[in-house]
């Protein structure tokens, strides 16, 4: 019995946190008739669940805010921000009481009894205030496509299509157009054939096998397609109909299901018509749960599963049998396939995410009073589950500073000329194989002149040095920098942002942060997809083997090895375009190669490409990343290491930061040089 | 404080240059013969490398340049201890490089005498004392100061004030 109650407590909070999702959405647009509809619902979930389990606390509260939102539904009670308040703290308070739901803490008992005389009140308050024409006619109905042609034959059956049509108007109302394309001139036509195709637009409550069952006997004498398009009566779109209807030609082709489905999709974008979609698209998509050390314990698997297939790969080439290397090869490709896989299990979208930042956000406004529209896109952006948990406290923390030292009171956006609304947009999107989640408001920014006298006063930089206002910026994230009491006056930002950095940097992670004075800033935070397998190109450096990840090369050219000399940074052309060219045998102090070839690998960097020498391309491998730990954790050049087919140890690059850290060397050579 | 139990300890003795070595067998987990070792480029010069130890990757230290000793070649009996040592309240593995491994030996611990100040050849910080055993000298070492990461960033630093 426990394990089932633990199993609700998963599933109940998931519960409470669609509510939330919804009550939020709900908050914009009052009127909203199905966020009504499906907060209801998951409140007679959640109910039914609880008592089931003997939560009676949690369903008892819950049954009280069904009462309210049935009579919402009904059009008995018009939905106030008031109602809305009082379900945003239930919702809060569920969240404890499913882990207390004896209500052994006083506060909560207190806070219990507070809020169910809270709805019991708003339940009464609200219940004359009868909205006059409110009623929602609650229907199941659908709309369906029917395209009906005919055989040529099939009179010779005995079957007349008409009744067909008949039967199938009687389920429903239905809009009916003959099609008669395929009639041929008169001197060429049968009278004992039919030409006629029907396309009907069917309005029913009526389930898909009520309507093929109409065709049932005919099946083989016509061709028949059915397709629900739409979950509304698309009959009463008076565009969609005048479409569909077109200028009563007879001789037109049928439209087709796509073309259909286009108006159909087209006839109901309205706001209302959307939620409808959204809602079915939820409920249709089947999934099940599964413990996440389940999942973990997977991906080992897989990560131990192509670390053999390194292995074996190796083996069949040493030994050159055809069958061997048939079977290797087949393996390689079942490999990559389980592991893309396995990856994509793992792989959740941030809109979990943000639920939580949404409430952040309203909760804080309300708390600074200040006015903030908050708006998220790309919320459909997946990221690896552990990438997700690590990255939320830094993107909560960057949204309270935004609020509380980004967005100015309304007073004083007002003064500025601004909306009176302060406005944070997050968004999410992929660049590469990174995902980016960038943050922006448009509040007062960052006072550039303020920051270097505060760095300056702190002894983090010279008073005689000049620094771009990038790197003024940067200093933001540096760690003396965040401790300073007054900063939240001077800079308006800073506090902890050091963390936000090292806790996005031990993901592999990158943040920047731009900022216009009066106009806002915007934070971004660039993130690898997947930390535990990277696609990558084997190379070899001297001596020592690398992998390069896949994604950062652009091109391999050739040179004479004799052309590269031993200076750490040169220029070569390649396609017309002069490249720069690290020398990486320099860098990484191996034994240069003086005859022969040697291969340039172009790398695309922030803004410009890259060339850096490697002795041999050895080729594509897939590196199980492993951490190279502690001790070498100044060195974030390397980003781990894999082993390697024959059992020794390769290390990953991370060209990024490898080009950083030798770009910074050749500027430093150079002013000293000068 | 100890107790009498504890006053018996075994110990791993090992072999650097002509000097023998020994450390308590509780922070020793395995004695690898030497496989082929990944360099990382610009690692202080003591880090030899990173091995596979059964997929996992370990970072070995060479013993002797730690300590100060020339560089000589590896040979036959070159091996890898692995190490489970404490620093900053947290358990790494790692693993020395030493020239020989010979034996494992009881040392009581009121034999252990305190180092005397042996010159500049070694950095008398790690050891712990010393213990006379037929006619030769082992030196006991505190291993979790031996590899501690303070010591490693305080030797990276200076090295790289001097480069």
């Amino acid at each position: 019995m426990d394990k089932l109650k633990a199993l609700f407590v998963t599933e109940a909070l998931e519960l409470i946190a669609d509510l939330e999702r919804v009550l939020l959405e709900f908050e914009k647009d009052l009127h909203n008739e199905e966020s009504v509809q499906v907060i209801f619902r998951v409140m007679h979930t959640l109910k039914g669940s609880a008592s089931m389990f003997g939560f009676d606390t949690l369903s008892a509260l819950t049954h009280d805010l069904e009462t309210v939102y049935d009579a919402i539904r009904d059009g008995k009670i018009i939905a106030t921000l008031e109602i809305l308040d009082i379900t945003l703290k239930s919702v809060d308070h569920l969240k404890k009481v499913i882990h207390d739901p004896s209500l052994g803490n006083s506060d909560l008992l207190k806070k219990h009894h507070d809020l169910l005389t809270a709805i019991k009140k708003v339940a009464q308050l609200h219940h004359d205030e009868i909205g006059a024409d409110y009623s929602i006619g609650k229907s199941f109905l659908a709309t369906y496509y029917i395209y009906c042609k005919p055989s040529f034959s099939i009179f010779k059956n005995g079957t007349n299509p008409l009744f067909l049509i008949d039967d199938l108007v009687a389920l429903g109302d239905a809009l009916v157009l003959p099609r008669m394309d395929l009639l041929p001139d008169f001197n060429h036509m049968n009278p004992g054939e039919c030409y006629t195709s029907f396309e009907v637009i069917l309005v029913t409550d009526k389930p898909a096998a009520e309507i093929s069952g109409v065709f049932i006997f005919v099946e083989d004498a016509c061709e028949i397609i059915i397709e629900k398009i739409s979950e509304a009566n698309l009959l009463l779109h008076d565009s969609f109909v005048a479409r569909m209807k077109g200028d009563h030609d007879l001789s037109v082709a049928p439209f087709g299901l796509e073309i259909v489905m286009r108006l159909a999709e087209n006839a109901t974008v309205t706001p209302e018509a959307k939620s409808v979609q959204f809602v079915a698209t939820r409920v249709d998509s089947s999934s099940i749960r599964v413990a996440s050390d389940k999942l973990d314990e997977l991906m080992n698997l897989v990560s131990e599963l192509v670390t053999s297939q390194a292995r074996l790969s190796l083996l069949a080439e040493q030994h050159g049998l055809a069958e061997l290397t048939n079977v290797s090869e087949n393996m390689e490709k079942i490999t990559r396939r389980l592991r893309d896989n396995a990856f994509n299990i793992c792989l959740v979208p941030i809109e979990s995410l943000v639920i939580r930042f949404q409430r952040l956000v309203r909760d804080l406004s309300k708390e600074l009073k200040k006015e903030i529209d908050f708006v998220a896109e790309g919320t459909d952006t997946e990221l690896d589950r552990s990438i997700i948990e690590k990255v939320t406290d830094p993107i909560l923390h960057i949204l309270r500073n935004c609020l509380d030292h980004g967005i100015e009171s309304p007073e004083e956006r007002v003064r500025q000329g601004k909306k009176k609304e302060g406005k944070i947009n997050l968004k999410a999107f992929h660049s590469g194989t990174s995902v980016v989640i960038q943050i922006k408001d448009d509040g007062r920014g960052v006072d550039i002149e303020k920051v270097r006298q505060k760095a300056i006063a702190k002894g983090l930089i010279k008073k005689e040095t000049l620094y771009s206002e990038q790197e003024i910026i940067d200093l933001i994230f540096s760690p003396g920098f965040s401790t300073a009491d007054q900063i939240t006056d001077v800079s308006g930002r800073g506090v902890g942002m050091d963390i936000v950095r090292r806790n996005i940097e031990s993901i592999q992670g990158e943040v920047t942060l731009t900022s216009i004075l009066g106009q806002g800033t915007t934070i971004s935070i660039k993130l690898p997809l997947t930390l535990s397998i990277v696609d990558g190109m084997l190379v070899q450096i001297g001596d020592s083997k690398y992998i390069l990840p896949l994604t950062a090369i652009d091109k391999c050219y050739e040179i004479e090895a004799r052309r590269i000399s031993s200076d750490l940074s040169q220029k070569h052309v390649f396609d017309g375009m002069l490249l720069p060219v690290f020398n990486l045998h320099q860098v990484f102090r191996e034994k240069a190669n003086e005859h022969g070839v040697i291969q340039i690998i172009k790398i695309a960097y922030e803004a410009f490409p890259i060339g850096i020498t490697v002795d041999q391309v050895i080729g594509e491998y897939q590196a199980v990343m492993k951490p190279l730990g502690n001790m070498y954790h100044d060195q974030d050049e390397f980003s781990g290491a894999t082993i390697l087919g024959d059992g020794s140890v390769a290390l990953v690059i991370d060209t990024d930061k490898l080009i950083k850290q030798l770009t910074a060397k050749v500027v430093e050579n150079n002013v000293l040089v000068n | 404080m100890e107790s009498d139990i504890l006053q018996s300890q075994s110990y791993l003795t090992f072999r650097l240059g002509d000097e023998i070595f020994a450390a308590s067998v509780l922070s020793v987990i395995e004695i690898l013969e030497l496989s082929k070792i990944t360099k990382v480029p610009g690692s202080p010069h003591f880090m030899r490398g990173v091995i596979n130890l059964r997929g996992n990757v370990l970072p070995v230290i060479d013993a002797r340049l730690k300590f100060g000793l020339p560089r000589i070649d590896d040979t036959v009996n070159t091996c890898v201890m692995v190490l489970s040592i404490e620093c900053e309240e947290q358990k790494i593995t790692i693993g020395a490089l030493v020239d020989a491994v010979q034996e494992v030996l009881e040392i009581d611990r009121k034999d252990i005498q305190p180092a005397p100040s042996i010159g500049s050849k070694y950095r008398t910080e790690f050891i712990d004392g010393m213990v006379k055993r037929n006619d030769d000298f082992i030196m006991v070492l505190d291993l979790d100061l031996v590899f501690s990461q303070d010591e490693i960033m305080l030797l990276q630093n200076t090295e790289g004030n001097v480069a």
